[in-house]
């Protein structure tokens, strides 16, 4: 295998896993915290190997609560700290996940989603969509990325890091079993040789310099009216977010009939069937939301305008549909479902689908 | 849009079929071209047959997995039947029909989830058996985590005279049936570790989309140390690596 840099754009090829430890690196993140489970392992593998040369540290925590906690406890430091789940883990990872909703903590989560519900397989599904985008006892106040390819795992990556330090929310990249595993090219890069700024971190406790305002970070509030005041200013401060950093991809829309929806890996089989159908002359267009929580509302409103039918394809039972007809509610377009809960969509099965249309 | 070759192996697990669709990804890469390649990995593999996916292709490439496959090359009796559902009407077939052939293993290693655990290494062992360890079949590769798989002596591949592949089990429809012998060759002509590079000889011969040299440069690549360590090891695996080209080649 050819040595990888990171200095100047390198064309490589790797598995997902191996780019987000890439990514986090580009990234200058200080640390991971984690805890080991299929099919995110390899993060942490590449991270623990790529650590050491760079001055990164890693902390292998004793479970999941454990893992997002103590990175809670990097972040409030001023590290810049992330950490990688699945499935089970990331349920435990809720409970950390609302916790820097609550202290609005720039803390990031890698998801490479796997079956469920419960310990399921190893494999792949796209059922922590709902689970990722409103999670934990709480109102959501977070960004979700859905990538689906590793230029965008790398990209969005480093986007998470900066999206999560200036909004001061948490941030999740919501990848799955498939990007995790599979092998393909993408460029890796230095963010600053191209421009491309880093957020600065800073502590959050422990610094007492003059000037420095004295933050008091709680999770708990003795009556319902503090609470609620809290809760609706994040509420304020996250609506005003939203349209910054609102993400979507589309294509075909302007004159489709027919718009397949998807979001993250499945986006691909949608985009072999856009090729595959507009080589035939059929008039059909995909809408893909990037980022999942703000949900490109507006924007899926927009280019449906002319479509008579919606086909919504993912790889769980009705988590992206229920996002997307609540973004379109009382719209006069036919939605279509196709749901497969735990198993890949390929590109020949969404032609099909749409051939029956 | 730039067609989308796509090719599917299966074989028991050790047969090293992960280690030939990651060889052909990367030197289809190494190419210029797009290649993606996804292992099948979970405990649904527990049966002990391992299936690779890989796509090449000048343009984008989509779903990571597929339906139908324009090579589809299952190395065992039990992945014949495991494949059919990837066998079309446009699919090259390619089986190997030796009279001695994969043992079956419940693999324990490759059936669950460590799918990056490399299976066997065709260079693992040595061109001249008498000089081979004697460890070589009954105990695991030294370059594999060996706490992982302690006890379990099932992650390197052997071969057993075995019923081979049935002929009722071979899809009818598909475009083309080509068999090759290629553990008789291995066995007979070359080592039973080579088995593999065969394969890789003869999926280039069917794809037509990589040249056989950037796929010796991936080898290069791969088994680069230990090809100068000893160069007999080189020519062994070159020489399967023809063997397999060759041999479809005439049959195309």
């Amino acid at each position: 295998m050819a040595e990888v840099s990171l200095q100047g754009e390198q064309r490589v090829f790797m598995t997902g896993n191996e780019v987000v430890a890439w990514a986090a690196l580009a990234a200058k993140v200080d640390i991971m915290y984690g805890y080991p489970i299929t099919p995110q392992n390899e993060i942490m593998h590449y991270w623990t190997r790529l650590a050491p040369k760079y001055g990164k540290r890693f902390l292998q925590t004793e479970d999941e609560i454990s893992a997002g906690f103590t990175m809670l406890g990097g972040v409030m430091t001023g590290r810049k700290a992330f950490t990688a789940t699945a499935g089970p883990g990331n349920v435990l990872m809720q409970e950390s996940a609302v916790m820097a909703e609550m202290m609005r903590l720039p803390a990031v989560f890698v998801i490479q989603q796997r079956g469920g519900p419960s310990t399921a397989t190893v494999i792949y599904a796209q059922q922590e969509t709902t689970l990722t985008a409103f999670g934990g006892n709480g109102e959501g106040h977070r960004i979700v990325y859905s990538t689906s390819t590793h230029q965008e795992l790398f990209d969005y990556t480093i986007k998470a890091f900066n999206a999560a330090w200036t909004y001061r929310f948490p941030t999740f990249v919501l990848g799955d079993g498939y990007q995790a595993k599979m092998r393909e090219p993408l460029t890796i890069y230095d963010p600053g040789e191209k421009g491309l700024e880093l957020v600065p971190t800073e502590p959050m406790v422990g610094e007492n310099k003059p000037g420095k305002q004295f933050k008091y970070l709680r999770n708990t509030y003795n009556t319902e009216d503090e609470l609620y005041e809290v809760v609706m200013d994040n509420q304020r401060d996250w609506d005003a977010m939203a349209p910054k950093v609102v993400e979507w991809s589309e294509k075909g829309c302007e004159d489709a009939d027919i718009v397949l929806v998807t979001h993250g890996v499945v986006s691909r089989a949608a985009l072999g069937a856009y090729d595959l159908l507009r080589a035939q002359g059929k008039k059909v267009g995909v809408f893909r939301p990037i980022t999942i929580r703000p949900f490109p509302d507006k924007q899926l409103l927009a280019a449906v305008q002319k479509a008579k039918k919606l086909l919504v394809a993912e790889s769980a039972y009705g988590q992206l549909l229920k996002l997307v007809q609540g973004a379109l509610y009382g719209a006069p377009v036919e939605i279509v479902p196709v749901l497969r809960p735990g198993i890949g969509i390929t590109t020949e099965e969404l032609v099909e689908e749409y051939n029956k249309l | 849009m730039a067609k989308v070759v796509k090719i599917a192996l299966a074989g028991e697990g050790g047969q090293g079929v992960q280690s030939i669709a990651e060889i052909l990804a990367e030197a289809a890469n190494e190419e210029g071209k797009n290649a993606l390649y996804i292992p099948n990995f979970g405990v649904e593999q527990r049966g002990g047959v391992s299936i690779a996916y890989v796509q090449i292709s000048d343009g984008a490439i989509g779903a990571p997995k597929f339906q139908r496959a324009d090579i589809l090359i299952p190395l065992s009796p039990r992945a014949v039947k495991r494949t059919k559902m990837h066998a079309g009407r446009e699919t090259v077939y390619i089986y190997d029909n030796s009279l001695v052939q994969e043992a079956e293993v419940n693999d324990n290693i490759v059936g669950l989830q460590y799918n990056d655990v490399t299976p066997p290494c065709p260079a693992a062992g040595e061109p001249n058996p008498g000089s081979a360890p004697a460890t070589s079949v009954t105990a695991p590769n030294k370059d594999l985590p060996q706490d992982m798989i302690a006890g379990d002596p099932k992650t390197c591949s052997f071969t057993a005279p075995g019923p081979g592949v049935n002929p009722a089990d071979i899809p009818a429809e598909v475009k083309k049936v080509i068999a090759i012998p290629a553990n008789d060759i291995a066995k007979e002509e070359l080592h039973p570790r080579v088995f593999n590079i065969i394969i890789l000889g003869a999926v280039i011969a069917a794809t037509e989309v990589l040249p056989l040299d950037s796929i010796k440069k991936a080898l290069e690549t791969k088994l680069g140390d230990k090809f100068k360590a000893n160069p007999a090891l080189r020519d062994m695996n070159y020489k399967a690596l023809e063997r397999g080209y060759q041999t479809i080649k005439g049959a195309m």
